[in-house]
C-alpha cells in the first residue's frame, strides 16, 4: 500500500467517522507540475489527494491562528518531518488546540524544487512525473521531455535533512524512512558557510542586495506556519508607524529582520517562506543561519520535543553565551 | 504609418539611442528572476520568458510615491515685530515632489499595457471622479513599446476577456518577432515619436511583404495558442448572485491571505497614504496595500467588514468583474494569468470565475473548448453586457490606442 493510498485512507474514515471537519492534504494543480494544498470534507472526494515529490506545501500553516475558515473547527492535517515540527512549535507553546486535531504523518524522502527545474528550460513545464524511484521526468508546454536525476533537484531543506520522519503524528502513512544518526552526527551548516565567512560589511552588502527586490507581499509571513501574530503583525502596524510601509533596500531588511527574529526558535527552517516568495529570494539563508546560532549556543533543534520548552521561554545558568 | 523591420542585433542601438533622452525600462534576468529594470548598455533584453515577475505597472504607478516632505522649523522673527508676531513660534514647512521624467518601456506584452489603460480610468478622472496628478503626468510621459507573445503559457486567458497577445490597447508600438528581427508597427503618435527617435541609432527598413506576412501569421498562430479558460457572458451577474454562497469559503480555503497576486496583477492599484515623522521632519507617501491585507478594511472603531479571509478574497474577483466594470465599464483583468503562477498555493482566478461565475446552484462551468479564431471575434462576437471592452463612455477621455484586435 502506497503513502498516498494510506493518506486517502485515514482521510476517508476520519471523515466519515466524524472526526474532523475537513481534511488537509495535496493535490494536483492547474496542471501536473503541481501540487496544492487540498482541503476535502466529503469522503467519498479522498481520490483527489496525492502524495509525491511535488508537495512542499506545510500544510501546517493553515491551522495557525486566523487561518481555518471557521475557526475552531476540527481538522485532519497531513504533516512531512520538517512540517510537524513546526507543528510541534506550535504545540509547544500550545497555540493550536492538540484535541481539534488529526495528524497524518507521512515519512517523506525528499521535495523536488520545481523553480530549480524551470531554470533548466525556457518553456513552461506543463508536467512533472516519477516514472521510477530517483527519476524525474518534466515535460513542457511544446512537448519537450527531459529525465533528471531526483537528488540533484532536491529543495535545499531536503538536502541536509535530520528529520524525514514526522516527530509527531496520530497515525503514519506507512514505514518509516531510514534515519540519519542524530545522535552521533551534529547538523551541516556547510550551505551557509559561504555567507558566514563573509566580513561584516560583505554581509551587509549581501543582505541589502538580497532583499532589495521585495514586494512586501506578506507571502513569506503570512505562509509561515510558526509566524502567527496575523493582523497584529508589527509588520503591518501604522499607528504607530514602527516599520516603516515603503519599499527600499534598508526598509526591506528591517522588515525581513522582524520576521527573522521573531520566528527564531521556533523555525525549523522548513523553507515553506522561500518557496512561497514570488520574487524568489533567498529568504532560507537567514533562517539557516539563526537556527545554526541557537543550535551553537543552546544545543535546541526548535520543534522536536513536544514535552520541551522553546528555547526563548526557558533562563538556564548552564546556558553557554558567546564571547 | 507602414510596418518596419528592425534587426535583432539592432535593438541594442535602437533603446540606446532611446535612452539619451529618456529611462528606458525593459525586462532583465538578475539572479533567474526576470524583471523590469532601467536598461544599461550592455544588458541583454529578455524577451524568451513570456512574462516578467511582476508587470512594469511599478514604473507608473509607484509602489512607495512620496506626496510632499514637511517639517518644523522655528519661524524666522522680523526685526521690529511687535505683539504675536515676535513671539518665537515653529512653522511648517511643505515641498511637494512630483516628477515625471520621460519614460520608455521596452519589452512589455499587451496583456501589460491593456492593464495600464484600465487604471487610466481610475486615476484619470473617468466618469467624473477623482483626477491624479502624479499618476497622470507619469502615465503622459511613458510610452509602451510591446512585444508580441509567440508563445503564450497554458496560464494565459486574455483572448477570454476581451484581449489579444498582439494587442492594440495601450500600446503606442508593437514589435512582432520575426525571422532575424521585428516587425515593428507604430499606433499612436507617441509610437511614432518613440521609433524616429530610435531610428537615429537603428535602421527601421520598411518591412518587405514576407515580413508582414509572417508577423500576421505569428499573431493568428500566438492567439490559437491562448485558453479560452470560461465564458465571460453572465459572469458578472452570477457573481452578484453568489455573494453570500459557500463556495467562497471553500475556495478561500487554501489562500493565506498574502498580497502575491495583487503586487504581480498589471491591474490592481489599490494603495495607502501614510505619514512618517522622524524628529522634525517626514514626508507623506503613499505605498501599494491589497485587499487581502486584515488591515485594508479595518475601521478606526476597530470593525472590519471583511475580517474573515473568505469574505477579503471574495472581493479581489467581485472588484475585478463586478463592481470596477459596474463603475468604469471595463474590467479590471488582462488574462496575463499572474496570479495563478505566482500564487504560492496556485489559486487559480480561471477556476474561481468556472465556480462563482455560474448560476447560483449549478456546477461549475467547463472551459470554452475552441479557442478564439482571432482577436477582433471575441470583442465584438462575446463582449458581455456589464462590461463592454473598449466601449466609449460619453464624456470620458479614454486613453490613446483602444482599437483592439489584429489589422496586419
Amino acid at each position: 500500500m502506497s503513502r498516498q493510498d494510506h493518506i486517502r485512507e485515514f482521510a476517508a474514515k476520519a471523515l466519515a467517522d466524524g472526526r474532523v471537519d475537513y481534511f488537509i492534504g495535496w493535490k494536483q494543480g492547474y496542471n501536473g507540475s503541481e501540487a496544492i494544498p487540498a482541503f476535502v470534507k466529503d469522503p467519498a472526494a479522498v481520490d483527489q489527494l496525492v502524495w509525491t515529490p511535488l508537495c512542499h506545501h506545510n500544510l501546517v500553516t493553515f491551522l495557525k491562528r486566523n487561518m481555518p475558515d471557521p475557526a475552531g473547527a476540527k481538522i485532519g492535517v497531513c504533516v512531512k518531518g520538517c512540517d510537524s515540527r513546526t507543528l510541534g512549535a506550535l504545540l509547544q507553546e500550545k497555540l493550536v488546540d492538540k484535541d481539534k486535531l488529526y495528524v497524518v504523518g507521512v515519512p517523506c524522502d525528499g521535495i523536488v524544487d520545481r523553480r530549480k527545474l524551470e531554470k533548466e528550460f525556457a518553456d513552461e513545464i506543463v508536467d512533472i512525473a516519477f516514472p521510477e524511484k530517483g527519476k524525474v521526468a518534466v515535460t513542457t508546454r511544446k512537448g519537450d521531455r527531459k529525465e533528471f536525476a531526483q537528488n540533484d533537484f532536491l529543495l535545499a531543506a531536503c538536502t541536509r535533512c535530520r528529520y524525514p520522519n514526522p516527530v509527531y503524528s496520530d497515525e503514519m502513512a506507512g514505514p518509516l524512512e531510514p534515519e540519519p544518526e542524530r545522535d552521533l552526527i551534529s547538523p551541516d551548516w556547510s550551505d551557509i558557510a559561504g555567507y558566514e565567512n563573509l566580513s561584516d560589511d560583505d554581509k551587509q552588502a549581501l543582505l541589502e542586495k538580497i532583499y532589495s527586490t521585495c514586494v512586501r507581499c506578506f507571502a513569506c509571513i503570512n505562509v509561515c506556519p510558526v509566524c502567527f501574530c496575523w493582523d497584529k503583525c508589527v509588520n503591518r502596524s501604522r499607528q504607530p508607524e514602527l516599520v516603516s510601509q515603503k519599499v527600499g533596500t534598508k526598509e526591506n531588511l528591517l522588515f525581513q529582520m522582524v520576521h527573522m527574529f521573531h520566528v527564531a526558535g521556533r523555525c525549523p527552517s522548513c523553507g515553506a517562506c522561500d518557496r512561497a516568495c514570488p520574487v524568489e529570494i533567498p529568504l532560507y539563508l537567514l533562517h539557516r543561519k539563526m537556527n545554526k546560532e541557537i543550535y551553537d549556543m543552546f544545543g535546541f533543534e526548535p520543534g522536536v520535543k513536544l514535552d520541551e520548552k522553546p528555547v526563548f521561554q526557558v533562563f538556564d545558568l548552564k546556558d553557554q553565551f558567546g564571547d | 504609418m507602414a510596418i518596419k523591420y528592425l534587426k535583432a542585433d539592432a535593438l541594442p542601438a535602437l533603446l540606446e539611442a532611446l535612452a539619451k533622452n529618456a529611462r528606458v525600462v525593459a525586462p532583465f534576468k538578475r539572479d533567474g528572476v526576470t524583471q523590469f529594470e532601467p536598461w544599461q548598455s550592455g544588458k541583454d533584453v529578455e524577451l524568451d520568458v513570456l512574462l516578467a515577475k511582476q508587470s512594469p505597472k511599478e514604473r507608473v504607478f509607484l509602489q512607495t510615491e512620496t506626496y510632499l516632505k514637511f517639517g518644523y522649523t522655528m519661524a524666522p522673527i522680523e526685526e521690529g515685530a511687535e505683539g504675536e508676531a515676535a513671539v518665537p513660534h515653529e512653522m511648517v514647512i511643505v515641498d511637494a515632489v512630483n516628477e515625471a521624467p520621460a519614460q520608455v518601456i521596452f519589452g512589455l506584452r499587451p496583456c501589460d499595457a491593456r492593464g495600464f489603460v484600465q487604471m487610466d480610468q481610475v486615476f484619470g478622472g473617468y466618469g467624473g471622479f477623482y483626477f491624479d496628478p502624479l499618476y497622470n503626468a507619469r502615465r503622459e510621459a511613458t510610452t509602451l513599446l510591446a512585444v508580441t507573445c509567440r508563445d503564450p503559457r497554458s496560464t494565459c486567458f486574455c483572448t477570454a476577456i476581451g484581449g489579444c497577445p498582439a494587442g492594440h490597447e495601450g500600446v503606442d508600438a508593437l514589435f512582432t518577432q520575426v525571422d532575424g528581427g521585428f516587425a515593428v508597427e507604430a499606433l499612436t503618435p507617441k509610437g511614432e515619436a518613440a521609433l524616429a527617435a530610435g531610428a537615429a541609432g537603428a535602421v527601421l527598413a520598411d518591412a518587405t511583404d514576407a515580413q508582414t506576412g509572417e508577423a500576421a501569421e505569428t499573431k493568428m498562430a500566438a492567439t490559437l495558442k491562448v485558453d479560452v479558460p470560461f465564458d465571460l457572458d453572465g459572469i458578472r451577474d452570477n457573481l452578484h448572485d453568489n455573494i453570500a454562497a459557500d463556495g467562497w469559503h471553500d475556495l478561500a480555503m487554501r489562500c493565506i491571505s498574502c498580497g502575491t497576486c495583487t503586487y504581480v496583477c498589471p491591474n490592481c492599484y489599490c494603495f495607502s497614504i501614510n505619514d512618517s515623522l522622524v524628529e522634525s521632519t517626514g514626508d507623506r507617501y503613499r505605498c501599494w496595500d491589497n485587499c487581502f491585507n486584515p488591515l485594508y478594511t479595518e475601521e478606526t472603531s476597530g470593525h472590519n467588514p471583511r475580517a474573515a479571509k473568505s469574505n477579503r478574497f471574495r472581493n479581489r474577483f467581485g472588484h475585478k468583474f463586478w463592481y470596477y466594470p459596474d463603475k468604469y465599464d471595463s474590467l479590471l483583468c488582462s488574462g496575463c494569468g499572474r496570479c495563478i503562477m505566482h500564487c504560492p498555493t496556485r489559486i487559480d482566478i480561471r477556476e474561481v470565475l468556472r465556480t462563482m461565475g455560474s448560476p447560483a446552484g449549478q456546477p461549475p462551468a467547463e472551459p470554452v473548448a475552441a479557442p478564439a479564431a482571432e482577436c477582433g471575434a471575441t470583442v465584438s462576437g462575446a463582449a458581455p453586457q456589464a462590461a463592454p471592452v473598449g466601449a466609449e463612455a460619453p464624456g470620458a477621455p479614454r486613453p490613446t490606442g483602444s482599437e483592439e484586435g489584429i489589422d496586419a
